[in-house]
């Protein structure tokens, strides 16, 4: 069984977020009118296999697994999965694994191309507690703002179906807005502590002499995303801004960060 | 001995002639005893609602002879000189079984899915079996009919929804907001419909009421009714401050809510979901308030969608309902009987029995 990597545990794990994707359309067509768990038990499967994944890289490498692209993302999407399977224990809240399986699913075959995951060196040059504290705070910041864009894009359907009278509204086993609201307020308000502590423990970690910092590309881009959510959060706190507006920028600054995570990556001295 | 049912319901008797019929609950007791002790029934049960009037009975007579003498019990016992025609319909076995399941499932009711006629049913049964006129047919049969009521409840969807303006109103407000219990309502117009609908939302635990009426003396009626307080006429915007849902229902023959005047109120409750439920005719509220923020309005005509549709949902139910009924019996005919006739699903009302001469 030597030559089954832990690559293949992902690549089982993405094949269940898949088949959860799949049953997600049905439910999304069926309009989620039943209390369903299927589709937690797909995904809690997936996410089973993909801590399996992690943890016989992690064991190999004898550090927190976040060493290249593929690693990074792995955690960001084991981070989601996880945080999911807890807040789908909330009393109507089960369809959020429905609203999560297709990110895990589509960000999951994405990380599964070869060219994320090189050979690593006999050892990372910077290893130590405070360098797996700042990936596993930073990683879990996105799952924590990921999973605030999926009750954001539930709280978005709800919304439009209520105003516009669609019966799914209230057929559908979804929570009441109001508490799609408060969850995804408190998701993003997590998820930006936990990207600050990210942030600060990154600047405290050890650096070549003469490596740019504040140019670094990626350094731009947290910094640029953590004013981003400071601001969705003071805006709402602060200037009423509505809750339509605040889910909107939720869900469109997770998906910036989603899309972006790649390029600043690969381009930034630091994180190579 | 075979399980028996004669009566007539909603479906088959207008409510003059259903009341001829009914039974006064002290009565039935005695009415049961009466059949037993003629021999026309061995163990009998007497369903009496303001909808139907059924008469369950084991009885060794041939089904023929024994409708004909249960319809002269029931006209002897109820001095009734009229004529009778299809208004009284009979069952034998296994149809009446498969009545009875459907009577219990609410599949039989005004309002398909109801569960009022559950403790109804069972309110008959526990009389009879207390005065011990059941007997091991009726008990087997009416415990059965008791599991498959709940069984069909759990697994279809036939109960789902609300078939009524005021329980949709109230689903709404519990789709909009996480509980009741830190909302109040607002009554604008101290009409007979939104009494009734924030009576409803006051039942799933609205934190209270405010009432307002052109005549001050009629909202202060309806708030103490309510439990709730009243605010003059005029100052009724500046409650919105504190209200989450307002229900109106003035007769204003123009709209008394705009969204000129509701912007502002918005901006001071900090632009907290608003449901407004609108069920005036003409309608007090300027539907253009819908775009904003927000806000949810909702007018007579969304809430009867609302409650057309769920209706529709429940009649696409029944056909499963139906099948599962229909194993229900088969597998009851087969442990009480050595003769189990296979049922067709929605083969009851097609067999019916025609009404003894």
């Amino acid at each position: 069984m030597a030559w089954f990597t832990d690559r293949h545990y992902f690549l089982l794990a993405v094949t269940l977020y898949g088949a959860s994707t799949l049953y997600s359309v049905f439910l999304w067509r069926k309009g989620f009118r039943r209390d369903d768990w299927v589709n937690y038990f797909l995904l809690a499967a997936g996410v089973a296999l993909h801590t399996l994944a992690m943890t016989k890289r992690g064991l190999t490498l004898h550090s927190c697994p976040v060493n290249n692209l593929y690693e990074a993302t792995t955690f960001l999407l084991w981070a989601l999965g996880l945080a999911c399977l807890v807040y789908s224990l909330l009393p109507r809240f089960k369809f959020l694994s429905a609203f999560t399986a297709p990110v895990l699913f589509t960000v999951g075959v994405f990380a599964l191309m070869p060219s994320l995951d090189p050979p690593h060196g006999p050892q990372p040059e910077f290893s130590g507690a405070l360098r797996s504290l700042h990936a596993a705070t930073i990683l879990q910041s996105y799952g924590a703002f990921g999973l605030a864009a999926v009750a954001a894009a539930m709280f978005l359907m709800q919304q439009h179906d209520l105003k516009f009278h669609k019966l799914r509204a209230l057929l559908s086993f979804l929570p009441s807005i109001q508490r799609l609201e408060l969850i995804t307020l408190r998701l993003t308000i997590v998820g930006f502590a936990l990207f600050t502590i990210g942030l600060v423990t990154g600047a405290l970690l050890p650096r070549h002499t003469g490596q740019p910092y504040l140019s670094d590309p990626k350094v731009v881009w947290s910094a640029l995303f953590w004013l981003v959510y400071l601001e969705l959060i003071v805006a709402r706190f602060f200037f009423g801004r509505s809750t339509r507006r605040f889910t909107i920028g939720v869900l469109v600054a997770f998906a910036a960060l989603l899309l972006t995570f790649w390029v600043t990556n690969r381009y930034s001295g630091l994180h190579n | 001995m075979s399980v028996v049912v004669i009566g007539l319901s909603h479906r088959s008797a207008p409510v003059e002639l259903r009341e001829r019929f009914a039974f006064a609950d002290e009565s039935i007791p005695a009415a049961l005893r009466s059949l037993r002790d003629r021999r026309l029934a061995t163990e009998a049960v007497i369903l009496s609602t303001c909808n139907r009037v059924e008469l369950y009975a084991v009885t060794a007579l041939p089904p023929d002879a024994a409708f004909a003498e249960l319809k002269k019990f029931l006209v002897a016992h109820h001095a009734f000189d009229g004529a009778l025609g299809d208004e009284l319909y009979t069952y034998a076995e296994p149809h009446s079984l498969h009545h009875l399941f459907k009577v219990a499932s609410g599949l039989d009711s005004m309002v398909i899915g109801e569960t009022e006629i559950f403790g109804q049913l069972k309110d008959a049964y526990e009389l009879a079996f207390a005065h011990q006129h059941t007997g091991a047919r009726l008990n087997k049969a009416f415990q059965r009919a008791f599991n498959v009521a709940k069984h069909i409840r759990t697994k279809t969807n036939i109960q789902r929804g609300s078939v009524s303006v005021m329980s949709a109103a109230v689903e709404l407000a519990e789709k909009i907001f996480t509980s009741l219990a830190e909302h109040e309502v607002l009554v604008i117009g101290a009409g007979e419909t939104s009494e009734k609908t924030a009576r409803a939302l006051l039942s799933r635990g609205a934190r209270g009421v405010v009432v307002t009426n052109r005549s001050p003396e009629r909202a202060t009626a309806l708030a103490a009714a309510l439990g709730g307080r009243a605010v003059p006429f005029e100052q009724w915007p500046e409650e919105f401050e504190h209200i989450d849902i307002a229900v109106s229902s003035t007769a204003a023959p123009v709209h008394i809510l705009d969204r000129a005047k509701l912007e502002p109120l918005m901006r001071r409750r900090k632009n907290r979901p608003l449901l407004l439920i609108d069920i005036a005719v003409p309608r007090d509220i300027d539907p253009a308030v819908s775009a904003l923020d927000n806000v949810y309005l909702y007018n007579v005509d969304d809430l009867q969608a609302i409650a057309d549709d769920y209706l529709q949902l429940r009649l696409e139910e029944v056909a499963r309902c139906e099948q599962i009924i229909a194993a229900k019996v088969a597998a009851l005919l087969a442990h009480t009987s050595p003769r189990p006739s296979p049922l067709p699903a929605g083969g009851a009302e097609r067999e019916k029995h025609s009404p003894p001469p």
